[in-house]
C-alpha cells in the first residue's frame, strides 16, 4: 500500500481563520452585478423621494424631517439587501461549496452580518447625505437643524435604524432560505404592520406598536415626534428604547438563523 | 406550485381571522354595527394576493418552465393571454373566499349581541362587491408585474413599492402639505382638490378608495386599478414578443 | 483515507442510508456504484459535513470533516454542478473558495490550466454548459491540493474528450498515493477507473471487493447464448443439470449456471445441432444489474429486448 502522502504539496496553505472567511465572503459580494445597483437605486430613491416631498412641504418644516423622509425607499432597499444576501447561499445552491470550505458554519454567517452592516451603513449615510443635499437650499431652509445634538442623534439615528432593519433583513433571508418569503415577511412586519396600527390607534395598538421591530423608527424622529408618541398610550420608550427593541428582534433573528445553520442540514 | 397555495390560504385565513378580531373587540361599544367591520381586514388581504400575483407572475420564468410551455406552444402572446386568464379566474376565486371569510367571522359577534347583519345595507353591498374586485384587481398588478419583471424579489419590490409604500408617501407629503392658513385662504371646507389628491386617485390604493367610498368613483377606481394591471402586461407581452428567451 | 462505519440516515420515516461501512483506501481508486436514489450522494454529503448522521460515524484520516483545521487541503469534493452562483464567474468562486484557507491566486490560476477552463474563467457560471460546470467542481476539488478527493458522477455531461480525461485524472492522483473516492451510475466507466468497488442499493452495501472480483462473480453467473434445431429437448436436459433457462421469443435458449463447455457437451450428449453457441463475458455491467435487481428505486416499466417467456 502506497503510503499516504508522498507528493510534494503544491500549497502550503494555512487554517481556515475568520479574517479569511470574511475575505471570501467580500469577493463573493463584491462580485455580485446587482449589488451597487441596489444600493445605487435606494440612494437615488430616498433623495428623489426628500426632494419630491420638500416640494410640497410647507414653509417652515425643520429641514430634518424632509432630510429623514425618505427613508421609507430607503428601507425598503435596505431590507431587500439583507433578505438577497441571507439567502443568496441557499437558494443558489452556493451553500455546497461554502460550508465544504468552511464546516463551521458560524464563521460565514458572522463574516455576513458584518459585510451587511457595513453597506447598509455605506448606502444610509449616503442616502442621508443626498436627501440632506437636496432639501438644504430649499426655499431657504436653514442647512441643519438649530440643535447639534438633536442632529447627530437623529442622523446617527437614521443610519442605525436603517444597518439595524438590513440585518434583521439578512437574519431572516438566512433563517427562511428564500428570497421571496424573506421579503413578504419583512414587508408584513414592518410596512403592513406599522401602517394599520398608525391607522388604528388604541391602547393595544400602541403597545404593540412599541414592541415590533418598526419601533425602531423612533432612533431618527424629532423631538415633537417622540413627544406625540409619549402622548400615546404605549410605553414610552424614547428614541434609545424603540432602538432597542429593534435591536433585539434583529439579534432574536439573527440567533435562530445561526441555530438552524448549526444544527440542520445544509443542502 | 406550494408557495401559491400557501399564499392563498393565508390571505383567506388572515382575512376571516383579522375581521373576527375587529368584530369581538368592538362587539362591547353602544353603537356596534357589525357590517363596519367587514372592510377591516381588505388592506392585509390585499398584501396577500399581491404576493399571490408576484409568485404567479414570476413562477414559469423563475422555474425555467418557460421553455417547455412556449416550445410546445410558440405564439407566445396566446400563452399569456391564457395565463392571464388563468390568473384573473385564481385571483377572483381566492378574493371571493377572503371576502366571504370576512362575512363569515362577523357573525359570531352579531349573534352575540342579537343582531343580524343587514347585508343589503347602505353601501355594505358596494363594499362587499367592490372588495372583491379590488383584491382580484390587486392580484393581477402583481402578476402583471410579475410577468414584465420576471425576477420574483425585483418584482415584490417593486409591488410593494407601489402599493404599500407609496400610499405612505402620500400620507407623509399630506402631512406636510396642510397647512391651516393656506386651506382658510382657499376658502374652507370647498377649497378645490389639491394636485397631490389628484395624484393620489391614480395609485393603486387611492383606486382602492374611489372604488370602495367615494361617491361616484367606483368606476374611475376600477379604470385606474385596470391601467395598472394593463400597463405592466403590455410591457412583459412586448419584452416576450421581442426578444429571445432564454 | 475515508472509513465510513455504520452510516445511517433518516429523514423522518425514510431511511436514506442504512447502516453503510466501508474503507476508501489511499493510492487506489474507489468506485460507489449504484442506481438513482440509492444513498450515493447522501454518503457523500455526510462524509465533507453537510448533512448529519441520524447514526454512525465517518472519518477522512481518522479525524471527523469537521475536526480538521484546513478541510479543503485534506479533502477535495465535487458533489453537485449547481454548487455555484450563476452570476458569479468560474473565477471568482474559485478565488472565493481559496480566500477561506488562505490558498494563494496563482493556485487559482493553476487548476483552471489543470481543468482546460483558462479561456472561460471569465465568463459567468449561469453561461456554462453542463461540461463546463463539472470542470469547474473537478477545479474547486483540486483547489487545495488535498489527499482525498470525493467525486460525485464527474464525468456526467462530459464529451469524450472529457472523459478520458477525468480517467486519467483520477488514476494519476491515486498514484500519487491519494485517496480517490467517486460515484457513478455509469458502470462502464467505473470498470475502467476503479480499483475497488462499493455497490449500494436502496442505502445498503450490496457489495464491495475489487472490480476483477465482482466481475469474476458475475461470470459465475454469466448468461451463455445457445441455438439449436431441438431446443425443447435441450432444454429439458439443460435443466435436469440444474441451469437456469429462458426461451427466447427468437427461439434461443438463454442459459445461467452452466459453463460453454458444459452446455455444449449436453447438446452434442442429446444428439441436439448447436447452432450458435456464445458466452456474454462476465462484465461489471452484469453484476451491477444483478445485485441491484431487487433494489432498484426508480425503474421504468418497459423492460428492453424482447419478450421473455419461461
Amino acid at each position: 500500500m502506497i503510503s499516504s502522502d508522498p507528493r510534494p504539496p503544491a500549497v502550503t496553505g494555512h487554517r481556515v481563520t475568520f479574517v479569511r472567511v470574511l475575505a471570501a465572503e467580500w469577493t463573493k459580494l463584491s462580485g455580485l452585478r446587482w449589488m451597487p445597483w441596489l444600493m445605487t437605486v435606494t440612494v437615488v430613491a430616498a433623495t428623489v423621494l426628500a426632494l419630491v416631498l420638500s416640494l410640497f412641504a410647507r414653509v417652515g418644516t425643520p429641514a430634518l424631517e424632509l432630510t429623514t423622509s425618505g427613508h421609507l425607499a430607503a428601507q425598503l432597499g435596505l431590507l431587500a439587501l439583507g433578505a438577497l444576501i441571507g439567502s443568496g447561499e441557499f437558494s443558489t445552491g452556493t451553500c455546497r461549496s461554502t460550508f465544504t470550505a468552511v464546516p463551521r458554519r458560524l464563521p460565514v454567517l458572522m463574516a455576513q452580518m458584518l459585510l451587511t452592516a457595513g453597506i447598509a451603513a455605506v448606502t444610509a449615510t449616503l442616502a442621508l447625505v443626498g436627501a440632506h443635499l437636496a432639501t438644504a437650499d430649499h426655499q431657504g431652509f436653514p442647512a441643519l437643524g438649530t440643535e447639534p445634538s438633536q442632529t447627530l442623534r437623529i442622523s446617527v439615528g437614521f443610519v442605525l435604524q436603517l444597518t439595524l432593519v438590513a440585518l434583521l433583513g439578512l437574519g431572516t433571508g438566512a433563517l427562511v432560505r428564500s428570497p421571496a418569503a424573506a421579503l413578504t415577511t419583512l414587508v408584513v412586519l414592518f410596512v403592513v404592520l406599522e401602517q394599520f396600527l398608525v391607522a388604528n390607534p388604541g391602547p393595544v395598538a400602541d403597545t404593540v406598536r412599541a414592541l415590533t421591530p418598526g419601533s425602531g423608527t423612533r432612533l431618527f424622529a424629532d423631538q415633537t415626534g417622540l413627544d406625540d408618541l409619549a402622548a400615546g398610550a404605549g410605553p414610552e420608550l424614547g428614541a434609545w428604547g424603540g432602538g432597542a427593541v429593534l435591536a433585539g428582534w434583529t439579534s432574536l433573528v439573527l440567533l435562530a438563523a445561526a441555530y438552524r445553520l448549526r444544527r440542520h442540514d445544509v443542502t | 406550485m406550494r408557495s401559491t397555495w400557501v399564499a392563498a390560504l393565508a390571505t383567506v385565513a388572515v382575512a376571516g381571522g383579522l375581521t373576527y378580531l375587529d368584530a369581538s373587540a368592538s362587539s362591547s361599544d353602544p353603537g356596534f354595527d357589525p357590517v363596519r367591520s367587514l372592510g377591516f381586514a381588505v388592506p392585509f388581504a390585499t398584501v396577500g394576493l399581491l404576493v399571490l400575483g408576484v409568485l404567479v407572475g414570476t413562477s414559469e420564468f423563475s422555474t425555467g418552465n418557460f421553455r417547455s410551455t412556449f416550445v410546445a406552444v410558440p405564439r407566445r402572446l396566446s400563452v399569456l393571454a391564457g395565463q392571464v386568464l388563468a390568473m384573473t379566474v385564481f385571483a377572483a376565486l381566492v378574493a371571493v373566499l377572503a371576502v366571504g371569510s370576512s362575512v363569515l367571522a362577523i357573525l359570531p359577534s352579531a349573534a352575540s349581541r342579537g343582531i343580524t347583519p343587514d347585508l343589503g345595507g347602505d353601501g355594505v353591498l358596494r363594499n362587499l362587491i367592490g372588495s372583491v374586485v379590488l383584491l382580484s384587481g390587486t392580484g393581477l398588478v402583481g402578476a402583471a408585474l410579475g410577468a414584465w419583471v420576471r425576477r420574483p424579489v425585483a418584482a415584490l419590490v417593486a409591488a410593494v413599492g407601489i402599493c404599500l409604500v407609496l400610499p405612505m408617501v402620500l400620507v407623509l407629503a399630506a402631512d406636510l402639505v396642510t397647512d391651516p392658513l393656506a386651506a382658510s385662504a382657499a376658502g374652507g371646507s370647498s377649497a378645490p382638490e389639491s394636485p397631490l389628491e389628484t395624484f393620489a386617485r391614480f395609485t393603486p390604493t387611492g383606486a382602492a378608495d374611489s372604488l370602495l367610498w367615494r361617491e361616484g368613483g367606483a368606476l374611475q377606481g376600477v379604470l385606474v386599478l385596470a391601467g395598472w394591471v394593463v400597463l405592466p402586461l403590455t410591457a412583459a407581452a412586448i419584452r416576450l414578443s421581442r426578444r429571445d428567451l432564454v | 483515507m475515508i472509513e465510513v462505519e455504520a452510516l445511517t440516515k433518516r429523514y423522518g420515516t425514510t431511511t436514506a442510508v442504512d447502516g453503510v461501512s466501508f474503507t476508501a483506501a489511499a493510492g487506489m481508486v474507489t468506485g460507489f456504484l449504484g442506481p438513482n436514489g440509492a444513498g450515493k450522494s447522501t454518503t457523500m454529503r455526510m462524509i465533507v459535513g453537510l448533512e448529519r448522521p441520524t447514526t454512525g460515524r465517518v472519518t477522512v484520516d481518522g479525524q471527523r470533516y469537521a475536526d480538521v483545521a484546513a478541510p479543503l487541503r485534506v479533502v477535495g469534493a465535487m458533489l453537485d454542478a449547481r454548487s455555484m452562483h450563476p452570476g458569479r464567474t468560474a473565477h471568482r468562486h474559485l478565488l472565493a473558495l481559496a480566500r477561506t484557507h488562505g490558498i494563494p491566486r496563482s493556485r487559482v490560476e493553476e487548476v483552471l490550466g489543470l481543468t482546460g477552463l483558462e479561456s472561460v474563467a471569465g465568463r459567468r457560471v449561469r453561461s456554462f454548459s453542463l461540461g463546463m460546470g463539472q470542470r469547474l467542481g473537478i477545479a474547486a476539488a483540486l483547489l487545495g491540493d488535498p489527499g482525498t478527493l470525493i467525486l460525485d458522477e464527474p464525468v456526467n455531461g462530459l464529451d469524450p474528450d472529457g472523459v478520458l480525461w477525468v480517467r486519467g485524472l483520477v488514476r494519476d492522483l491515486a498514484a500519487e498515493g491519494r485517496t480517490v473516492f467517486l460515484s457513478s451510475h455509469l458502470m462502464h466507466e467505473l470498470a475502467l477507473c476503479a480499483d475497488r468497488v462499493v455497490v449500494i442499493g436502496q442505502g445498503r452495501v450490496l457489495a464491495d471487493a475489487t472490480t476483477r472480483q465482482i466481475v469474476e462473480r458475475s461470470e459465475r453467473a454469466g448468461l451463455v447464448r445457445v441455438r439449436t434445431a431441438e431446443a425443447d429437448a435441450l432444454l429439458v436436459a439443460l435443466a435436469d443439470r440444474g441451469a437456469d433457462v429462458e426461451v427466447r421469443t427468437d427461439g434461443s435458449l438463454h442459459v445461467r449456471g452452466l459453463s460453454v463447455e458444459e452446455i455444449g457437451s449436453t447438446a452434442a450428449r442429446i444428439g441436439a445441432p448447436v447452432l450458435e453457441l456464445a458466452a456474454e463475458t462476465g462484465s461489471l455491467e452484469e453484476a451491477y444489474l444483478q445485485l441491484t435487481a431487487g433494489s432498484v428505486q426508480y425503474r421504468s416499466g418497459r423492460t428492453l429486448g424482447g419478450e421473455v417467456s419461461r
